[in-house]
């Protein structure tokens, strides 16, 4: 068995422009800690003031903790997961996203 | 996990609008109308990112005019089309009910059986955030009333997708109730419940068949919609009293599942019933009396846990004090107990 | 089976085709004519409208004719129609199977509805023909079948008939306003004749060309003052043209005449009798007849034309009153058209899924 790379942080990839807080919730887990999930997937649903956005997963792997659980808060930047990236299925995943 | 089963969760929504478009993308002939449909994916999330998919022909917005547009899913249905058309609020009903009860709900039986009116209306319903008298109901009673009209509420993620796959694909026109507070929306939290595991294909559920949510022996709670959770809630509750509720999930109000209910309630003898729509001559009534009909003897007690005969009134207390609590459910069932 | 063969052969002016026009609006008259007397009979001596052949209410439609058959003989079987509660000259215009549709208004068994919807409520899927009983109910589905039309880049167009009475409803506005805003092709025809059961027009409404309610909805609206059919068409022509070319809708109002009461049973006390004599006088079937002749058509041909819509009528009538009445177990039938359960009537299996705890 190869060793997992570094553990990946689940962030908002990008603050919404058009608000003012730093601050946001957790709306909704889509997944749960152990689950395999794959880059892209929505992991979660954050709401930073009236504004709804989703979390998607930066790789491909098992999201090994869930640090900001639902309806708590988090701030810009914090990391709301981890996920182990599988490393077989990173170096797959990276040849079939050439798009 | 079961191998076609997924171990992903989705929001009621999420759920809902999954199944909508699956249907879309087999079936060039589904389309949604509603208003605020399109850019803003449903005001209550019921198209959210269809648009992006489908394009504004087919998520369309309409000028505000039910009896128009209603009406119009009608006439689009009937030479076969597919049309889903979105009440905003239920409570928006009124102004265009002559097409939803004389027409989409009758054409059918009116030509014999030889016109058939495939289309859905989905109807945003319920309360519990203050919207007051006019924005705030569930008209389950209403609608399960008039003659001609599919009826189904779902209460979890799961069945919002099954029902919606088999109301799309129904060849009979189907009133889609979905609970506000259920879809898992920012703004308006869902309780615990709704979100679950929701399976990736396209799976349809029975329309007539109620669920058994939770199994007990010593009382039938029946219920719908939000109020599913609630009861789960109280059971659990109870549960530490040594008080075991069965919590039956009806899913559908046409066709009703009598059977399951009957069944419970020869087994506990109590029935209360759980409705978020008035008292009178609606749900609950109906429901009890179903279970007379066919199962007098194995009633012993009957409870009736509903809005009262009063309009949903807009102030926190008042709407608290009106709209069935869990507590509401735990007295009740002690009543019978 | 009887099938009664017309040739139907020239003249046609201006390409309207006058003979085809001509034998739908006597068919639709001597109908009319022949139903006013089935139904009333069997309700001597005070009348009772429960008793007798035809139970119900009946609208009769002599004097509209003209309106029919000069519109719909522009469209095809998938053009869609819907119509009011006066619907038989507009079904027989669209060719609905005749028999079945006396069948139903007689409340039988083979009639299109099964003897479940009545006179009002006629629907034969074959021609696309549907009617209905609420004021300007039938509006929003014509303007669903465009709908529909438009999104199956398919050219079939969508008229709505209505009466002068229901250019004040809901239903009527707002589908103005949503062909208008996505196009579509329909066509709103208006059936002037002055009374709204026993309100006149003028009590109701302030506009005297009720074809002016398009012009809140910038849709282009024409008037025909006269129930004269050739007019009529002309002004159809253009209007059913705009709609199959995808240029949009229009609202025509057409004037016509009510020859008999609002229903069978009406007194008409209300109707001033000028009113009914002025009424009585102005003929579209004369005046068609007279255009005919004119064109060149022999008093023979026109009363082979008129003896074979008297047989089909006959015909029609005599059929219905042989068939039987429904058994009663059939009210609980064809509430839909699939099973109560949907498609499916088995639950799904999965593990570890749904609500249980």
């Amino acid at each position: 068995m190869s060793e997992h790379t570094d553990r990946v942080a689940v962030t908002v990839a990008e603050w919404p422009d058009d608000v003012e807080s730093d601050e946001g919730v957790v709306v909704n887990w889509f997944v749960g800690e152990d689950a395999d999930v794959e880059e892209s997937e929505s992991l979660c649903e954050v709401q930073i003031e009236k504004v709804s956005l989703d979390v998607y997963a930066p790789a491909t792997g098992t999201l090994t903790e869930i640090l900001c659980a639902e309806d708590a808060e988090f701030e810009r930047g914090e990391t709301l997961a981890w996920i182990s990236p599988a490393e077989d299925e990173a170096a797959q995943s990276s040849e079939q996203n050439d798009e | 996990m079961a191998a076609e089963a997924s171990t992903r969760e989705l929001t009621m929504s999420r759920a809902m609008v999954s199944a909508i478009a699956h249907e879309m993308r087999e079936n060039s002939e589904v389309f949604y109308m509603g208003e605020d449909v399109a850019d803003y994916g449903g005001i209550f999330d019921s198209t959210e990112g269809l648009r992006e998919e489908f394009g504004y022909d087919r998520v369309m917005d309409v000028p505000i005019s039910e009896t128009a547009y209603l009406g119009a899913a009608v006439g689009a249905a009937q030479v076969g089309m597919r049309p889903i058309a979105e009440l905003m609020f239920v409570d928006f009903f009124g102004v265009a009910m002559d097409q939803i009860y004389n027409q989409m709900a009758k054409n059918t039986y009116m030509s014999g059986g030889n016109v058939s009116v495939p289309m859905v209306l989905t109807a945003a319903v319920g309360g519990t955030y203050n919207d007051a008298a006019q924005h705030s109901q569930t008209l389950y009673g209403t609608f399960a009333h008039i003659p001609g009209l599919k009826v189904v509420v779902p209460s979890t993620a799961y069945e919002a997708k099954g029902l919606m796959h088999n109301a799309i694909r129904d060849d009979d026109p189907v009133l889609y109730m979905f609970h506000k507070r259920l879809m898992g929306i920012g703004w308006m939290p869902a309780p615990e419940g709704p979100k679950t595991p929701v399976p990736e294909t396209d799976y349809t559920i029975p329309f007539g068949r109620a669920d058994v949510k939770r199994e007990g022996d010593d009382v039938t709670i029946v219920t719908l919609g939000l109020h599913v959770h609630r009861a789960l809630e109280a059971a659990a509750s109870l549960a530490e009293e040594d008080v075991s509720a069965e919590v039956v999930d009806l899913r559908s109000l046409v066709p009703l599942d009598t059977d399951t209910i009957v069944e419970s309630v020869e087994k506990t003898g109590n029935l209360v019933v759980v409705d978020e729509d008035y008292r009178s001559f609606g749900v609950t009534g109906e429901i009890v009396a179903s279970v007379a009909d066919e199962a007098l003897g194995a009633l012993q007690n009957v409870e009736r846990v509903a809005i009262p005969d009063v309009p949903i009134p807009y102030s926190r207390p008042l709407e608290n004090e009106v709209i069935p609590s869990t507590e509401d459910i735990v007295t009740a069932v002690k009543r019978t107990q | 089976m009887r099938v009664i063969q017309l040739s139907l052969a020239m003249p046609i002016v201006n390409e309207i085709p006058m003979e085809e026009m001509y034998e739908k609006m006597v068919t639709a008259r001597t109908y009319e004519e022949r139903l006013q007397e089935e139904y009333l009979e069997g309700k001597q001596p005070a009348f009772d409208i429960s008793a007798g052949p035809i139970p119900g209410e009946l609208h009769l439609a002599a004097g509209h004719e003209a309106s029919a058959a000069g519109v719909v003989h522009h469209l095809r079987d998938d053009d869609v129609v819907t119509a009011t509660h006066r619907p038989h000259h507009v079904a027989i215009a669209k060719g609905v199977d005749l028999d079945r549709m006396t069948a139903e208004i007689f409340g039988r068994e083979t009639g299109l509805g099964k003897g479940k919807g009545g006179h009002m409520h006629l629907f034969d899927p074959d021609v696309n023909f549907a009617c209905s009983g609420i004021i300007a109910e039938g509006c929003p589905p014509a303007v669903g079948a465009g709908l529909a039309a438009n999104k199956r880049n398919e050219d079939s167009v969508a008229v709505a008939f209505i009466g002068e009475g229901a250019i004040d409803q809901g239903a009527f506005l707002e589908s103005l306003n949503l062909a208008a805003v996505f196009e579509l092709p329909v066509v709103f025809v208006i059936e002037d004749n002055d009374w709204a059961i026993s309100m006149p027009k003028e009590r109701v409404t302030d506009v005297e060309n009720g074809a002016k309610r398009a012009h809140g909805f910038e849709m282009p609206g024409v008037r025909v003052d006269s129930d004269d059919a050739i007019e009529i068409s002309e002004v159809a022509r253009e209007a059913v043209g705009r709609a199959r070319d995808r240029n949009g809708p229009t609202l025509i109002e057409v004037q016509v005449h009510r020859r008999m009461g609002h229903f069978m049973g009406d007194p008409e006390t209300y109707r001033p009798e000028a009113d009914q004599t002025a009424a009585a006088e102005r003929d579209s079937i004369e005046r068609l007849e007279a255009d005919l002749r004119e064109a060149g058509v022999t008093d023979d041909r026109i009363e082979e034309l008129r003896t074979a819509a008297r047989e089909r009528v006959e015909a029609a009538i005599e059929w219905a009153k042989e068939q039987p009445l429904p058994e009663g177990e059939t009210a609980y039938e064809d509430m839909f058209v699939n099973p109560p359960s949907g498609v499916t009537d088995t639950e799904p299996d999965f593990a570890a899924i749904g609500g249980d705890d």
